[in-house]
């Protein structure tokens, strides 16, 4: 019986030699079903051209490093099993929307500002010492934010954007979850310190609800809903008698 | 495939690293079905901002009286308000169906279901529509 094989075609993008990126295709074997598109990368970077760059790390859906596009998808390629393309040919392209550093390895100096700008981390008017215990929570508290805490930073959502992809100032989809996570969070303090990010002309309301963020989101959060909640918990705010006076 | 154009002299980072930064081609929208129901839903604005502009021009007609007011019976019209009704229940609908994603509520205690915010979206529809038809048809007797 004849070997299965694909061809899986891969951005190549050399910045000491290439003016623009280009597709190179390369036949693989196609032997085990449960073979994805990272074990496709892996076999041509071991066996067919060592020179191909691409991020990855953990392989099981967790750390977030190896999203590309895959036949135009944004997807973590270890999770996109092959036998869902196969016969048809896989073209994988680095992610939307980022600059391209080389083959499939993008820049994401962007997102880690963006990050870094609302504040990921419980924000505490006065720290208890750890003498005083810890901060107790019911499930009910947990089940506010729980969803928005599965982000794994894997930045499909900034390529799934259209409005990130057309104006990269915008807060996108990941930061705002992040940030939701937090505020909804009942033992964080920091909304004040995230509102003036949050609810700027390049913040939330740059959000014109495409919704393809949370389609294309691994873990099933749903950013589009934490941006929509924001713009609502910002207007009410701005409405509602003493709404800007936090608590 | 290719990618789509972009700035081929390669621009550099912080890091000193050439990047390639792609364009978002103008075609973007047509690459996935739910882009292209996304500008649609967008798209649904303008002729309902046309035929409000129509409304405001019979309005100002209007400013005479009722004895010197006619409607306007022209078949095109009638053909032009029955398109743009479309479009304003496509966008209405539409609309009114996000509102379980964006609204969270909670009621005694409990978080309200999406269904159950979108169904008092659709209820208020009704009512809200039901009265300024009451309303209308009250002025016109």
């Amino acid at each position: 019986m004849a070997e299965k094989r694909i061809t899986i075609r891969t951005t190549r993008f050399d910045p000491e030699k290439d003016k623009a990126p280009r597709l190179q295709s390369y036949d693989i074997p196609f032997s085990d079903e449960s073979m994805v598109v990272l074990d496709a990368l892996n076999h041509i970077k071991a066996h067919v051209d060592g020179s191909l760059s691409y991020r990855w790390s953990c392989r099981m859906g967790i750390c977030g490093s190896c999203g590309m596009m895959v036949n135009g998808v944004p997807k973590l390629t270890c999770n996109a099993f092959m036998r869902d393309y196969w016969p048809r040919s896989i073209t994988v392209e680095p992610l939307q929307n980022f600059p391209i550093v080389r083959d499939l390895v993008i820049d994401m100096e962007d997102f880690m500002h963006k990050l870094k700008s609302i504040k990921p981390w419980i924000i505490r008017n006065q720290e208890y010492p750890l003498g005083a215990g810890e901060h107790r929570q019911t499930m009910d508290q947990i089940d506010e934010f729980r969803q928005f805490s599965e982000c794994i930073n894997c930045m499909l959502c900034y390529a799934a954007c259209p409005v990130y992809g057309l104006n990269n100032e915008f807060l996108g989809p990941a930061a705002t979850a992040l940030a939701r996570r937090y505020n909804l969070d009942s033992r964080d303090q920091g909304l004040k310190d995230r509102l003036p990010v949050l609810a700027n002309a390049e913040g939330v309301w740059e959000c014109s609800f495409v919704g393809e963020c949370s389609v294309v989101c691994p873990k099933g959060v749903d950013p589009a809903k934490a941006i929509q909640q924001t713009k609502l918990d910002t207007t009410t705010r701005f409405v509602l008698p003493y709404g800007n006076r936090e608590g | 495939m290719t990618l789509p154009g972009g700035d081929a002299a390669a621009a550099s980072t912080g890091s000193a690293t050439r990047v390639y930064k792609p364009e978002m081609p103008r075609g973007w929208w047509l690459r996935r079905r739910h882009y292209f129901q996304y500008m649609v839903r967008e798209f649904t604005a303008v002729p309902m901002a046309l035929w409000l502009l129509w409304l405001l021009y019979e309005i100002q007609r209007a400013a005479g009286g009722p004895k010197v007011y006619y409607p306007s019976v022209s078949p095109a019209f009638i053909v032009f308000s029955v398109i743009c009704l479309g479009f304003a229940l496509y966008h209405s609908i539409t609309f009114l169906s996000l509102a379980g994603v964006i609204i969270h509520l909670k009621f005694m205690g409990k978080a309200v279901p999406p269904r159950a915010i979108v169904a008092a979206m659709f209820g208020l529809w009704l009512v809200a529509s039901v009265v300024i038809a009451a309303v209308l048809i009250g002025f016109a007797r």
